[in-house]
């Protein structure tokens, strides 16, 4: 009875198909611990939380360089930003846009600084739906390769107080 | 050996043959649950590889 | 009819030992007419307490609930956004919060004095945790329904709150840390009185499992929410948003392996009470239970897979522990538990094919129907999902996407909340010796919430596979600068979870009606068994 004291003799090691379930399930989470370190060396997409603190007026001065430097278009008043192949990009999440818009090449890498400069973020890249936490006073480097040309938004899925629903930002790749 | 301990040894084993139990529904139940889990979990791993690729 | 309760038959064998002698004041004990088991009155004034507190949290999170979900059902979009972000902030603490913390503390106080033949160690402690409790969650509420603290129940800073939020929550933690304190004190003096002999009872083991994550749990929660008060108070200039997230997981997710750790005591008591059901081997369930306590966790560390400022060997170390343990002791429960019923319903002579004796279960008795779905729906759905999100890689694809609620409403709605509102239909027979009304009515709810719920969790985790976010006002993006939208799969979803928050809904309301009808005017139980279910 669960709800008495078990028999004074009641240690003993379980058998029969409890047994083989315990081994059953020993062994699923082998394979479930298996997989990560398996992925994080044969895999394509990690998430190594590759990061520098650095200030909020200093995240922002960086991103303004990056805009003057790179900018090649507008859409909808926003730059559109170009960052050379290889090259560094950065994204400033703040209340309530994702600024500036990029422009990518297809199959080339990029080191994209995410950063906040006031509330915690959510970067969701859609309909890719990759997703990536934003925390001011850290520069969150996503070591970033599109696979696929195309329009993709940036959907902000951290709570960011009233006008949360309203953060969107565009990437463009081709 | 005395008689009595005898007996007691052998009402001890018998009383232990007892606990062995037949539970084959739950053993399917459970079954059921592991290869849910191993499809879910799965399909999860090849949706991630379609995605850009990220470090 | 005579046995309501199935606990007779193995009687015998804790009696065969010795007959231990409770340590209750005479005159306040009674012997519960139904079970036989005895009852300290000073303990059952405190669970009745805490159980009628908690289905207020109950009802009140319950009707934000419904006001959220046909929010985000596109097709209703039923509040406006300043609302919706304030009723899912309410709707958090409430439920979270509040309901399962009076709950899991009502729970304790049952598993140490009436399980043990023990009276409650203190009676001046039960009052100090109540009043600290209730008069922290009073404050947490008004103070979310003033428009102060708009800022989710995760309050993640920088976003700041009026300090009374913090203060309640602290209030709320610190009452909860004296009720567990109460329940240590109570083991204390029951095995110092000789109360019981040998080793406690499974689901005293399980509860004391519970209580011991949840002072772990308690002093994370102290120790993040002591500098997040004094910084909304001006007092402290910065609180770090990395550090906070880290520390407060440690409250946030250990607090939901306190309820998975109650929960699994209420099947087990549960499954004892409506079949009869023994657990096969002690040593097993005892020991998955040790492995909840040095494993869980471990699952803190899953909120904070795509982070900045921790890197990947140790989210893939943390997400684990090189073993996924906790998982384990999970599984093993998921085989114990079904086990026990099947073995004893077999003995029962159901014998027939594989699934026979599950056909001839009770499924008429709500005690047993809450208890054997939220079994499934906690391993089928809660558990698989819970373990792919929090999988470090895998995590990419759904952090904060509605695929996050859609787990956790499965484990700690249709488990935990499912599995309490089973225990609810005994503990009010035999607690508040009170019958219940419209029992045909009792006997469908279970499925009717349980329904509701597997829908709702389903949409929502779909739904987030599509990439919609979790606690967003507007998947439109109406007037936003780029307007991403979501296509009509994610649509459907979320439509299959406004239908299923409805019905949940409404068998949340049944159950609430119900049991506060048997509360107050329910028929009384002097001298006699409680009618059977």
């Amino acid at each position: 009875m669960s709800i008495h004291a078990p028999e004074a003799n009641w240690f003993k090691p379980p058998s029969g198909a409890e047994r083989t379930w315990i081994g059953l399930a020993l062994a699923w989470c082998l394979v479930l611990s298996i997989m990560m370190p398996y992925w994080h060396f044969k895999g394509k997409q990690n998430s190594t939380g590759d990061s520098y603190r650095v200030t909020p007026a200093a995240f922002a001065a960086r991103v303004e360089q990056f805009v003057k430097t790179n900018k090649v278009a507008e859409i909808n008043g926003v730059p559109v930003v170009e960052p050379s192949p290889g090259g560094d990009a950065y994204l400033q999440g703040q209340m309530w846009r994702w600024y500036p818009a990029l422009k990518l090449r297809v199959n080339q890498t990029y080191r994209l600084h995410i950063s906040s400069t006031d509330l915690q973020h959510g970067f969701s890249l859609q309909p890719m739906n990759m997703n990536f936490q934003v925390l001011p006073g850290y520069d969150h480097v996503l070591t970033i390769t599109p696979t696929m040309k195309g329009e993709y938004s940036i959907v902000c899925n951290e709570f960011c107080g009233i006008g949360h629903h309203l953060m969107t930002g565009k990437i463009i790749v081709e | 050996m005395p008689e009595n301990e005898e007996k007691a040894a052998e009402v001890f084993a018998h009383e232990h043959e007892e606990e062995e139990h037949k539970t084959p529904g739950t053993v399917v139940l459970t079954l059921a649950l592991l290869i849910s889990f191993a499809v879910y979990y799965f399909a999860n791993w090849k949706a991630l590889a379609d995605v850009w690729h990220v470090r | 009819m005579a046995n309501a309760v199935a606990i007779p038959a193995s009687h015998e064998e804790s009696e065969v030992i010795t007959k231990p002698v409770g340590n209750h004041a005479a005159g306040n004990s009674r012997t519960c007419d139904t079970t036989g088991l005895p009852v300290c009155l000073t303990a059952q004034l405190f669970i009745r307490l805490n159980a009628v507190l908690g289905v207020v949290a109950l009802l009140a999170g319950g009707i934000a609930a419904l006001l959220i979900a046909l929010t985000r059902w596109p097709a209703v979009h039923l509040l406006d956004p300043v609302w919706y972000y304030r009723l899912t902030t309410f709707h958090g603490l409430n439920m979270l919060i509040f309901w399962i913390l009076f709950m899991e503390v009502g729970i304790l106080y049952f598993a140490s004095t009436t399980l043990l033949n023990s009276r409650l160690f203190s009676k001046g402690m039960a009052w100090a945790s109540f009043v600290m409790m209730v008069a922290g969650a009073v404050l947490v509420d008004v103070t979310i329904l003033g428009g102060k603290a708009d800022v989710m129940m995760t309050s993640y800073v920088p976003l700041k709150a009026h300090s009374n939020f913090y203060l309640g929550i602290i209030l709320v933690a610190v009452g909860t840390l004296i009720g567990v304190a109460n329940f240590f004190g109570t083991l204390y003096i029951a095995k110092r009185d000789k109360t019981y002999a040998g080793s406690v009872p499974l689901v005293v083991f399980g509860a004391t499992a519970a209580a011991i994550i949840a002072v772990v749990t308690l002093l994370h929660g102290a120790l993040v929410m002591i500098p997040t008060w004094l910084w909304s108070m001006d007092i402290l200039k910065e609180v770090d948003a990395g550090w906070y997230r880290l520390v407060w997981w440690g409250l946030g997710h250990q607090s939901q392996q306190v309820n998975v750790c109650a929960m699994v005591s209420v099947w087990y008591f549960l499954a004892t009470l409506t079949t009869g059901a023994k657990p096969l081997n002690q040593a097993v369930c005892r020991g998955a239970f040790v492995l909840y306590i040095l494993f869980i966790n471990l699952a803190s560390a899953h909120h904070l897979l795509v982070d900045p400022g921790v890197g990947a060997s140790w989210k893939i170390w943390n997400t684990s522990y090189a073993m996924y343990l906790a998982v384990l002791a999970s599984m093993i429960h998921g085989f114990t538990v079904p086990a026990s019923v099947e073995t004893a319903m077999r003995k029962k002579g159901h014998n027939r094919g594989l699934f026979g004796w599950l056909a001839a279960a009770p499924w008429k008795n709500p005690g047993f129907s809450a208890f054997f779905l939220s079994l499934l729906i906690f391993g089928f759905i809660g558990g698989i999902t819970g373990v792919t999100l929090g999988t470090q890689q895998i995590n990419i694809l759904a952090h904060n996407t509605l695929r996050i609620p859609g787990h956790f409403h499965s484990t700690v709605v249709g488990g935990t909340s499912l599995a309490f509102m089973g225990l609810a239909y005994y503990v009010v027979p035999l607690i508040f010796k009170r019958e219940y009304y419209a029992r045909g009515l009792a006997r469908v709810q279970p499925y009717l919430f349980a329904v509701g719920i597997v829908l709702m969790s389903l949409g929502m985790s779909f739904a987030g596979s599509y990439g919609v976010p979790r606690r967003h006002w507007d998947i439109e993006f109406t007037g936003a600068q780029f307007a991403p939208g979501f296509g009509s799969g994610a649509h459907v979803m979320l439509g299959l979870m406004g239908v299923g928050a409805v019905i949940a809904f409404v068998g949340l309301l049944t159950f609430i009606l119900l049991t506060v009808a048997a509360v107050f005017f329910g028929k009384k139980i002097e001298n006699r068994a409680m009618t059977p279910w």
